[in-house]
């Protein structure tokens, strides 16, 4: 495993920049403890909430109600390694978690699609999402895919699969399930990546998919979430906790609030699955926005969302767990202005950070609408951040004064030596408009979404995934047509 | 109106629940008909309230906080209104978001707004069973059900109430108005409900105008 996958390209940790004093941060751990201990959890499952009883929680099963001391919080934190492969199917895309590094994810889960043909919004489809993968597999900034919109023509009790069997046959990168999240689907989810991976070992060796669960802000773990990430861990599959509490309606109005109850649920649920599963591989996952005051929509995109992005990573850097964050969530419904302020920052925020996933390219409106040329758009923000983090392109030579003194003072440097053997470092803008006005005229004064389609064309005309091996698609075929027929997603199989 | 009546309206508007608790049962002791406390004092307040948001000077937790005081207060008045023969009764509505979806945020919105027209809103809750909605459209015979769904794996769950009413010979008897982020009008025309809505004011407006053919 090379530490940095060249295909990939990741965000080396140059810049840092830390959100929370050490004051602040100890604050904010101690009220999280506070939150965790008096407070607690609700744990939908009586079984789980027995699992968490023995480890040492104080539960009430009468209200479901799981209490955990500091101690366990802890030493569910020391049990949670630090790093670890997120594998591929392509091994060249296996990306090293090793706290060095920040990858993009595309990001999931839209109910409806940008048609980048017609420019008409409508409800997402299977081969709308096959789409997005094989674009995505030609992106280099993309590291995982997470579902980027829902297979909506497919059965509903087998549409997370169908979903993760368009992604393996269009991409060979890694996958992170956001929607199987029941135990029953996850066991599907695992079977498919077994037959994928090679079997149970190969997978537990090389885990080419991960999950997450989500909490229900605010404190609650209902409905199998905890459930379905013991499926994962036991499989050996890395499964984090992401949260995404809404301020003023699901969380605290103040963001600092909602930080501490972030905290609270993510080591809740960090701390459950090192209970169920000691060691297993997990991360803390933040993507918590503020409601908008008028219409009570989820804002996605303001300041408090970049402080609570950088506050989170940083958290997370400091509780020695790989962290993923809500990054790239624009608002916006179109690929404008708006978006493009708002990704710019957001994606600075959490190179700044630290965040080890970045999650994720690709979605506009809130995570409702999801749009082919806003992924390549972010894919270029995130472009320009691997630039300016990439110390190698910055720094500065010895004999630079040379270079200077032999062009002097009124000279210029068009055509000096230097100029040509280092000119190809500048950064080139696939998107951003450098034209001169005649020539933007005359191309038809394009804007960023016209650009950014004509890339995603010309991605799609050309990009070939790299293949499933044989009989591998029949073999996953087969598992949905069981599933959907009653007989899969059982344990032991 | 009397300066208590007006003293009500303002708690209500300014979020004070003590006082809106206090001077309700002040204005029940003085001997005010509780149909003119219920109507010119809090539904008046709830309706300024709605105006007001309507115009971007109140913010929706002011809108339910409002709400919730409303209930509060609607429960000092209730027993004296239930011991009058004549009484006028508001419309009732059931909300509930369906089965297998855990977004309550919009519904407890959707809700909370149509309180502040004077419906009487019953909220089920969320992952709220077929089953759940049946038993209280029989027993509480709304005019309307509100179904929210977020997820598109639970939208069809709209559509299983819709049939589960036909079943129970109910449909007839209830308007059925649909809304959450992946819904639409197409949807909605699909699976035969009579309303959609893609917002909160939007779903009172559909949800009044519903209850009124249905009156
Ligand atoms: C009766 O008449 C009417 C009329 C109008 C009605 C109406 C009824 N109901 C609503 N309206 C309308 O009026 C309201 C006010 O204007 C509006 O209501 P809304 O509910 O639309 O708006 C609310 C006021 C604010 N909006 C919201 O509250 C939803 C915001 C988003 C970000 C969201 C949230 C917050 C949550 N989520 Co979830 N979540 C998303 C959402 C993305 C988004 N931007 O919508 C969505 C809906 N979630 C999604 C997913 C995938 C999931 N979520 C899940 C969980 C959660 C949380 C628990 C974390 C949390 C919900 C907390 C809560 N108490 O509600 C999981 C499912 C849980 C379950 N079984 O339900 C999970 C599967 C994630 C996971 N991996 O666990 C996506 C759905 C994808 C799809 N294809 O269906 C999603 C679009 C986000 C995304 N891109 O991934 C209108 O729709």
């Amino acid at each position: 495993m090379t530490p940095e996958a060249p295909s990939i390209r990741s965000l080396p940790r140059t810049l840092q920049a830390d959100a929370l004093t050490p004051a602040a941060l100890e604050a904010v751990h101690a009220q999280t403890l506070t939150v965790l201990e008096e407070v607690g959890v609700g744990v939908g499952g009586e079984a789980m909430c027995r699992a968490l009883a023995d480890a040492g929680a104080e539960v009430d099963l009468s209200t479901k109600r799981v209490r955990f001391p500091a101690g366990m919080i802890e030493k569910a934190l020391e049990r949670s390694p630090r790093t670890y492969v997120l594998a591929a199917r392509v091994p060249e895309f296996d990306l090293a978690i090793d706290g060095q590094h920040s990858y993009l994810a595309v990001d999931g889960c839209a109910a409806e699609i940008l048609d980048h043909e017609t420019g008409e919004r409508r409800p997402s489809t299977k081969q709308d999402l096959a789409m997005a993968m094989r674009l995505a597999d030609a992106l280099p900034e993309i590291g995982i895919l997470w579902q980027p919109m829902s297979a909506r023509d497919m059965p509903r009790k087998s549409q997370s699969l169908h979903e993760l069997h368009a992604q393996f046959a269009n991409s060979g990168k890694h996958i992170q399930m956001m929607t199987a999240v029941t135990p029953e689907v996850a066991r599907g989810v695992v079977e498919i990546a077994r037959v994928v991976a090679g079997g149970s070992e190969a997978l537990r060796r090389r885990p080419i998919i991960s999950a997450f669960e989500c909490s229900l802000s605010p404190l609650m773990y209902e409905d199998g979430a905890l459930e379905a990430a013991q499926v994962y861990a036991e499989a050996g599959v890395p499964c984090g906790f992401v949260v995404m509490p809404i301020s003023c309606a699901t969380g605290p109005a103040t963001a600092a609030g909602t930080l501490v109850q972030s905290n609270a649920e993510i080591l809740a649920g960090i701390t459950a699955l090192q209970v169920l599963v000691p060691g297993a591989a997990t991360f803390y996952g933040c993507c918590a926005t503020v409601m908008d005051l008028r219409s009570g929509a989820a804002a996605c995109g303001g300041p408090e969302d970049l402080y609570l992005q950088m506050a989170a990573a940083q958290l997370a850097r400091n509780y020695g767990v790989p962290s993923s964050i809500g990054t790239f969530a624009t608002g916006s419904k179109i690929p404008d202005w708006q978006a493009g302020v708002e990704n710019g920052l957001s994606g600075f925020a959490s190179v700044l950070a630290g965040a080890d996933l970045m999650c994720g390219a690709g979605l506009l409106f809130g995570a409702r609408v999801y749009s082919l040329a806003e992924m390549v758009l972010d894919a270029e923000i995130f472009n320009l951040l691997h630039y300016l983090t990439d110390k190698s392109a910055m720094s500065l030579s010895d004999s630079i004064a040379q270079v200077i003194e032999s062009v002097g003072p009124g000279g210029h440097y068009l055509s000096d030596k230097h100029t040509l053997q280092n000119m190809r470092q500048q950064w080139m803008p696939k998107l951003f408009d450098r034209l001169s006005w005649e020539d933007w005229e005359s191309a038809g004064q394009p804007g960023p979404q016209e650009l950014a389609n004509e890339r995603v064309r010309s991605l799609l005309s050309t990009h070939e995934p790299p293949p499933l091996d044989d009989g591998v698609e029949d073999e996953i075929l087969r598992i949905i047509d069981a599933f959907e027929r009653g007989d899969g997603g059982n344990e032991d199989e | 109106m009397s300066d208590l009546l007006k003293s009500l309206q303002e708690a209500i508007l300014t979020i004070d629940e003590e006082t809106a608790l206090k001077v309700t049962q002040e204005l029940l002791d003085s001997g005010m008909e509780p149909e003119e406390i219920l109507e010119s004092g809090m539904t008046e307040a709830l309706l300024e309230l709605g105006r007001r948001w309507n115009c971007g000077e109140a913010f929706l937790p002011e809108v339910v906080a409002a709400a919730g005081i409303f209930e509060r207060c609607s429960a000092i008045v209730e027993p004296a209104l239930m011991a009058k023969a004549d009484r006028k009764v508001s419309d009732k509505a059931i909300i509930a978001t369906v089965k297998g979806d855990l977004h309550d945020l919009g519904k407890n919105i959707v809700g909370a707004m149509m309180k502040t027209v004077g419906l009487e809103v019953h909220d089920l809750g969320k992952n709220v069973p077929t089953e759940k909605i049946i038993e209280a459209v029989k027993e509480l015979q709304p005019k309307l059900i509100g179904l929210s769904a977020l997820l598109t794996t639970t939208m069809p769950e709209q559509e299983n109430v819709i049939k589960a009413l036909e079943e129970a010979g109910l449909r007839s008897a209830v308007k059925v108005m649909v809304g959450g982020a992946p819904v639409t009008q197409e949807w909605a025309d699909r699976i035969g409900a009579d309303g959609y809505a893609p917002n909160a004011p939007e779903a009172v407006r559909v949800a009044l105008e519903l209850t009124q053919v249905a009156a």
